[in-house]
């Protein structure tokens, strides 16, 4: 039994996980929270739905466009929404009002396009559950946890090995010195948009087999925000460990409290942890600098 | 003339909400995605109050904002040492969990249907004149001592500490203070609807109210009131046109964010000495005008 409720918990984990490194990618380079990302997944995930998996399509080319919607929609976020606050070198407020505006504007773009009706993914297996040793284990959930562990080594990877990444790291540490060194700042900002755009697709599509798709979809947002705060704000190791014992975290407290209780348990462990170590699990607490 | 007294009375519920959002955001720069649960606190504990124990209106009002406050409180304590970007996270945790409890404690709150049968009390005039308290509140505040540390703390917190504010505290007073306000206004919503449902007190509507605070000018009392009252009445008259409210709104306010930083009014106050050099200035451009031709 509890195998189960530790599978449970490292599915939606891993769902978590896309979540919050996406908002700490982001939260890495401009150093504010990016509110306009749930709603990122919201249009990626309905992007989608109307263009591939309503279709018939399956579940690997919805994925792909639910990537790719979501990186357009933060690019033109970056385009609309930052870059002249940023080249203005206004305060970081600015960028908050700006990301809750977006978000604003994207939910009510979907709203209009879908009103307030619920729509599902078509379902991707025949089969949709296997029994492990007592365990029962969701195809789907499995997918999920494999493609979210790819995306995050590729991540991985990118951040660590490549040049972008360095530069990208070096952006994130000091944005004027950076540029200094002849890095083009603005360039490295898309990229980290895209990149977090794309993570924001994947999530968004996989809530959305998880759970059902509304215009809604992207409060769920908040679980990132706390698995981020759990873990560290704009770490990004920080944020998947974060996430992952938010899930399990959850899963438990679906065992004990029943569904509705789980929210408000979480909240409190948040609370709780702001209480006793407010810098997160990683420990790197961004400090505004004076 | 009904509609207009209704737009009127909703109008100055959200604008006694909307003080309460100033205070945070426009004086000491925090973001609050949970103000509208500090609100639905304020509405079910009062109509609960008043329908359960039967205790006169004043009374449940006095009892609802100070358990808002508390609450407030409890919430603020962990964050106002930190980053102000931990106050927009956990406020918004917050705000979902508060919808999610409301739900759960159905054999009180009605659950999703909502609490019923709160006495509709609450009629225009109690309405203006609670907007027109919270306004010269706001306003006093912003004056006072405490008014100009917010301010202080909001430019440069570092610099704040060093001249001897303790910005935790500041920080602390500002947030209570807005948590009392937006309470006051769930209060109000609640007494003036005669029934409360979970689902409006989401985070939209506190980033609502925040979009509102920007529109008009996020450094001025006479800016953010101005924002709230255009931006909650207009959409009243346009009932057709509703869904595309959020997105008019948006695309206003990030052309607004874009081009005009300040908001509509900048640091401009409706206050004697704002207005005569407002006219001093109309004066000058009037006179070299004619001056050139």
């Amino acid at each position: 039994m509890s195998l189960q409720i530790l599978v449970n918990g490292i599915a939606t984990g891993s769902v978590y996980a896309l979540i919050a490194i996406g908002f700490a990618l982001v939260f890495n380079i401009l150093k504010f929270s990016n509110f306009s990302y749930g709603a990122t997944m919201t249009v990626s995930a309905f992007t989608a739905y109307f263009l591939v998996a309503s279709k018939g399509f399956g579940l690997i080319p919805t994925l792909l466009v639910s990537a790719t919607a979501g990186a357009i929609v933060s690019l033109f976020g970056e385009f609309v929404g930052f870059r002249r606050i940023l080249l203005n070198n206004s305060p970081t407020t600015y960028f908050f009002v700006s990301s809750i505006t977006l978000a604003t504007l994207y939910e009510g773009l979907v709203t209009i396009k879908v009103g307030a009706s619920f729509f599902r993914y078509p379902d991707f297996f025949s089969v949709s559950t296997l029994n492990f040793a007592g365990t029962v284990i969701s195809k789907s959930d499995i997918i999920m946890f494999i493609i979210s562990a790819i995306a995050l080594g590729i991540l991985a990877v990118i951040i660590q090995k490549t040049r972008i990444g360095r530069a990208l790291r070096a952006v994130s540490f000091d944005r004027e010195a950076a540029q200094l060194m002849g890095i083009n700042s603005t360039l490295i900002i898309q990229i980290t948009f895209v990149l977090s755009g794309i993570f924001a697709g994947l999530a968004g599509c996989f809530l959305g087999i998880k759970y059902t798709l509304t215009p809604t979809l992207g409060s769920l947002v908040v679980k990132g925000f706390i698995s981020s705060v759990i873990g560290g704000l704009g770490s990004l190791v920080g944020a998947v460990v974060g996430a992952m014992l938010l899930g399990i975290a959850e899963a438990i407290c679906l065992k004990i409290f029943g569904s509705g209780w789980a929210t408000i348990v979480t909240f409190a462990i948040m609370l709780l942890f702001l209480l006793i170590r407010p810098q997160g699990i990683a420990g790197s607490n961004v400090q505004e600098k004076a | 003339m009904a509609l207009f007294i209704n737009v009127l009375t909703q109008v100055c519920i959200t604008l006694v909400a909307v003080c309460g959002i100033y205070v945070l955001t426009g004086l000491t720069g925090m973001f609050s995605l949970g103000s509208a649960a500090f609100m639905a606190i304020g509405a079910y504990a009062s109509g609960l109050i008043t329908i359960k124990l039967g205790l006169p209106i004043i009374v449940s009002f006095i009892l609802a904002i100070l358990m808002a406050v508390v609450v407030g409180f409890v919430i603020g304590l962990p964050v106002v040492k930190l980053r102000r970007d931990y106050i927009s996270l956990v406020t918004l945790g917050f705000g979902e969990s508060i919808a999610q409890l409301l739900i759960q404690m159905n054999y009180l709150t009605g659950g999703a249907n909502g609490l019923l049968g709160i006495p509709r009390k609450v009629k225009w005039p109690i309405a203006l004149a609670s907007a027109i308290v919270s306004i010269t509140l706001v306003a006093m505040f912003k004056r006072s001592k405490y008014g100009r540390q917010c301010i202080a703390v909001k430019s440069d917190e570092l610099a704040a500490e060093a001249m001897g504010i303790d910005s935790s505290r500041i920080k602390m007073i500002a947030f209570l203070l807005s948590c009392a306000l937006t309470a006051f206004a769930g209060c109000l919503y609640s007494f003036y609807m005669g029934y409360v449902d979970p689902g409006i007190f989401g985070w939209k509507k506190s980033a609502d109210w925040v979009i509102m605070v920007f529109f008009g000018g996020v450094n001025s009392l006479t800016g953010s009131i101005f924002g709230a009252t255009i931006l909650s009445a207009l959409p009243q008259f346009m009932r057709s046109l509703r869904d595309y409210r959020y997105v008019v709104y948006a695309v206003m306010v990030v052309l607004i964010i874009n081009f005009k930083p300040n908001g509509l009014l900048g640091e401009w106050e409706l206050t004697p000495t704002h207005i005569k050099e407002t006219f001093k200035k109309i004066k000058n451009k009037f006179n070299r005008n004619s001056k050139e031709s």
